[in-house]
């Protein structure tokens, strides 16, 4: 069943119905020839209904031949009469034998026994008759004649008694029969339309199971039309047309929304980067504007430092000379790397620049020490990072308090991470305000007229874009008057991934 | 790749509609199976047996004869033998002679005849005998002949069943006497109130055979009894009347001439159950109720109810299945040793106004 139910699915669509309407037809077509079979007999048997009735007049006339022979042969003794007894005769015990000898449950079969049995008696009576008419004994074919007669009576009755019950009989079989009939043909043609109705029933049902999927497939590809790729996957119930389309139709679906996840996911990096860029522009644009209102245009400042480090150099004084130049290179760099990401050392470099600047501003006042990992200088930065920290722990830590400031900076590694240590030992930072600098919600209000004009948001802003992490920095401060810590930390990895 | 599943509902779809058919294709089958058989039907009730047997009667229609024939019908089948009752099988009516060469001509196992001591039926049963058919006497025999065996009723104990019921209505009208006086009948009064003296007047309707071992029997057995018993000083006169029962219908008219007679017998015993069925309508008509007391015969529904009625005084029951069932076990004897008992007696029980409710309302049972 389950073996025919799987090739019946993995017929081709037409293959399906065709089967379909070849099964439906057969079938009408056999329960026809059934009925019709049926009737053909039914009707067979009422011919033969009075069959027996027939037989029997049959056998009643030759009796009467075989009589009236006999009493021809009597009278005139003509060879023509006893030619004509002894055919007959011979006809009616052909025909007697015939009749049923066995002692039968039915009236009608005994009945026939005993009219085969009394024929044969007068038969014999009859030939005893004839032979002796030709010996001439007329006494004795008197007698004969007359046990004949009565024995020819007595066959007479009988079988015109059995006739007539017979016939009684048969012509209530046959009413029977007919109403039979009737109702053979009243069911017949039931049978016919129940037939005919599931047939239209069961066409209907198996057509609709093999649409019902094409129906599905249209349904889900008029949602893919609207743009609803989300549907749910249609299941393939059969191996047919309409499974392979089936089949293509998921696959194509799939595919789609791979290409569109695909797509998307490439946009949305491509998104993150440009915010990304676009941001660290706006910094440094910001930076910049920043540092053009805070200075004069550099260029013209650096190359006048350097025409007043030349005149120094030209007049021997060292001092001014080696002053000027530093001055020129701080602003050079500026200048120069602002756009950029730069070095550590680079970075490094500019802070000794700017501290070496303000002590001879200053003349000494601050005490700096480096302490510096030089397998780490490498690492690549966002620039002006470090000077306006380094600022920052002047202006803000030394310069407020009494006595000698000092400033550490060190780099050392921790794991994965190269870590940059500003350290002073000024007035320090209260809690709120570091959390505040390191949210990025603290601003500062007006810039001191000796900063270069990049603020501590800033700053950190940028590191946070450049390293794509929220912890940039941390800033430590013990209390008042125990000077503050910053500390910046950058990924070890993305020098090395540089250095590949 | 998508995975190929089938639905369970699909399979359940097609399974569904496959049963369907299948179903209305039995169904269809069944109903022209059916029809077929239903034609066949006719010819299947053919079962076979081993000896035929046919019962010749008087009157086929009447309720004695019917039993007997039943009787003799269920014994037949036990031996796998079938028994017709020939008259049935003509549409007219034959007599028992033409009957019995019938049977001799059709060459069948054993015929069971009611006879008479006529020679005619002699003839016929000595012929049947000379062709090998065992011929079984019923009811009444035909002793002249060779018949094998008689199956009938203890004539003589009959007889003595009569006389009894003869004393006893001659008792009961002695000690009814003054009431009967007192009716406006004339000649009724005068005979009873003059004394016990005046002769009681007894017929007994016998049939045209004045040869009738049987009958004879039985009238002696009646006369034996009330010469043995009854009481002194009443006289009894019996007379038998020969009822002519040879032609159809005379039977009838013998009866009716006795009521038309002026001396009306006392007390009249039937010896078949169509006299006294007859009997028993005459009294009716000729408004003789009282006066003339029936013995009958045989327990037909019409004569119960006659005795219920007071008609009729008493009549004999005959267990004639059991007659019926003892000609077949007689043939079957014969046909199977060669030899059997000359005589079977079926019993025969009383039936008064004193056990008439038991054989009321059911059909005519045999007391055994």
């Amino acid at each position: 069943m389950k073996n025919k139910l799987d090739r019946l699915l993995n017929l081709s669509l037409q293959g399906k119905i065709s089967s379909i309407y070849i099964l439906t037809n057969l079938f009408v077509c056999l329960v026809n020839i059934l009925l019709i079979l049926g009737m053909n007999r039914m009707s067979n048997e009422m011919e033969l209904v009075y069959q027996d009735n027939l037989k029997l007049n049959e056998l009643l006339a030759i009796l009467d031949d075989v009589q009236n022979n006999m009493t021809d042969y009597l009278n005139a003794k003509t060879s023509d009469s006893l030619e004509k007894y002894y055919r007959s005769s011979q006809d009616y015990q052909a025909l007697v034998e015939e009749l049923n000898d066995e002692i039968s449950g039915s009236a009608f079969d005994r009945m026939k026994r005993n009219i085969r049995h009394m024929s044969a008696r007068y038969l014999e009576i009859t030939d005893q008759t004839i032979e002796a008419k030709r010996g001439r004994n007329v006494e004795k074919y008197r007698i004969r004649y007359e046990n004949a007669t009565q024995m020819y009576d007595y066959i007479n009755t009988y079988i015109n008694s059995l006739n007539n019950q017979q016939f009684k009989n048969n012509s209530a079989n046959y009413n029977e029969l007919a109403q039979a009939f009737r109702l053979f043909e009243m069911i017949g043609i039931a049978i016919i339309l129940v037939i005919i109705f599931m047939n239209i029933n069961s066409i209907i049902k198996l057509v609709g199971a093999i649409i019902s999927p094409l129906k599905t497939l249209a349904k889900s590809a008029d949602e893919v039309a609207k743009g609803n790729f989300d549907i749910e996957l249609l299941e393939v119930q059969s191996r047919d047309e309409i499974g392979v389309v089936t089949g293509a139709f998921n696959q194509m679906i799939i595919s789609i929304r791979e290409y569109i996840e695909r797509i998307r996911h490439g946009m949305e990096v491509e998104r993150v980067m440009k915010e990304k860029e676009l941001l660290m522009e706006a910094h440094l644009k910001d930076a910049q504007l920043k540092y053009l209102q805070a200075q004069i245009n550099p260029h013209f400042l650096f190359n006048t430092l350097n025409a007043g480090a030349q005149l120094a150099m030209l007049e021997g004084a060292d001092k001014t000379y080696q002053y000027v130049q530093n001055v020129a290179e701080f602003f050079r760099y500026n200048v120069k790397k602002s756009n950029e990401h730069v070095t550590i050392r680079e970075e490094i470099e500019l802070v000794d620049n700017y501290i070496y600047i303000l002590n001879v501003r200053f003349s000494g006042e601050i005490h700096y020490e480096k302490k510096v990992d030089p397998s780490l200088l490498g690492i690549e930065m966002p620039s002006m990072i470090l000077q306006p920290i380094v600022e920052n722990c002047v202006n803000h830590g030394i310069r407020e308090m009494a006595g000698e400031g000092r400033i550490w900076l060190s780099v050392y590694q921790i794991d994965d991470t190269a870590c940059i240590s500003i350290r002073d030992n000024g007035v320090g930072i209260r809690q709120e305000m570091i959390e505040k600098m390191i949210g990025g919600s603290y601003k500062e209000e007006n810039l001191k007229t000796d900063s270069n004009g990049i603020g501590m948001d800033n700053v950190i802003a940028r590191l946070k874009l450049f390293t794509e992490s929220e912890e940039v920095m941390s800033i430590i401060s013990d209390g008042a008057d125990k000077g503050t810590e910053f500390i910046l930390y950058l990924s070890v990895k993305e020098r090395e991934e540089d250095d590949v | 790749m998508s995975q190929i599943n089938r639905k369970k509902n699909n399979y359940k779809g097609y399974m569904l509609i496959t049963l369907m058919l299948v179903v209305t294709m039995t169904i269809a089958g069944i109903l022209i199976f059916f029809f077929y058989i239903n034609r066949f039907r006719t010819v299947t009730d053919a079962n076979w047996y081993d000896h035929y047997y046919v019962m010749i009667t008087e009157d086929a229609k009447s309720s004695l004869w019917q039993t007997a024939y039943e009787g003799a019908y269920q014994a037949g089948l036990e031996n796998n033998s079938y028994v017709d009752l020939l008259n049935s099988s003509f549409d007219n009516n034959y007599s028992k002679e033409d009957l019995m060469r019938i049977a001799i001509a059709s060459d069948v196992d054993g015929i069971i005849v009611a006879a008479d001591e006529s020679t005619e039926m002699t003839d016929l049963i000595n012929e049947a005998a000379a062709q090998g058919i065992p011929v079984v006497t019923l009811y009444s025999d035909n002793t002249q002949s060779e018949r094998c065996t008689f199956v009938g009723i203890g004539s003589y104990d009959l007889g003595r069943e009569y006389g009894k019921e003869v004393l006893e209505i001659v008792q009961e009208k002695q000690d009814s006497g003054v009431q009967i006086s007192m009716q406006p009948d004339e000649q009724n009064s005068i005979s009873l109130t003059t004394g016990i003296s005046n002769p009681v007047k007894i017929t007994v309707l016998v049939n045209a055979y004045a040869q009738d071992s049987g009958q004879n029997i039985l009238c002696s057995g009646i006369r034996e009894t009330i010469e043995k018993e009854k009481q002194d000083g009443i006289e009894i006169e019996l007379s038998l009347v020969s009822v002519d029962d040879t032609n159809t219908f005379s039977a009838e008219e013998t009866i009716r001439d006795i009521f038309m007679e002026n001396e009306l017998p006392d007390i009249i015993i039937c010896l078949n159950e169509l006299n006294t069925t007859c009997v028993y309508q005459a009294v009716v008509d000729y408004n003789k109720v009282g006066q003339v007391n029936i013995l009958g015969y045989y327990d037909s529904q019409t004569i119960i109810k006659a005795i219920d009625r007071n008609v009729i005084y008493a009549t004999i029951s005959i267990d004639t299945m059991q007659m019926g069932r003892f000609c077949v076990d007689a043939l079957t004897e014969y046909n199977t040793y060669g030899n059997t008992s000359q005589f079977f007696i079926a019993d025969i029980a009383l039936i008064n106004k004193e056990n008439v409710a038991l054989y009321l309302g059911g059909e005519a049972e045999d007391e055994e």
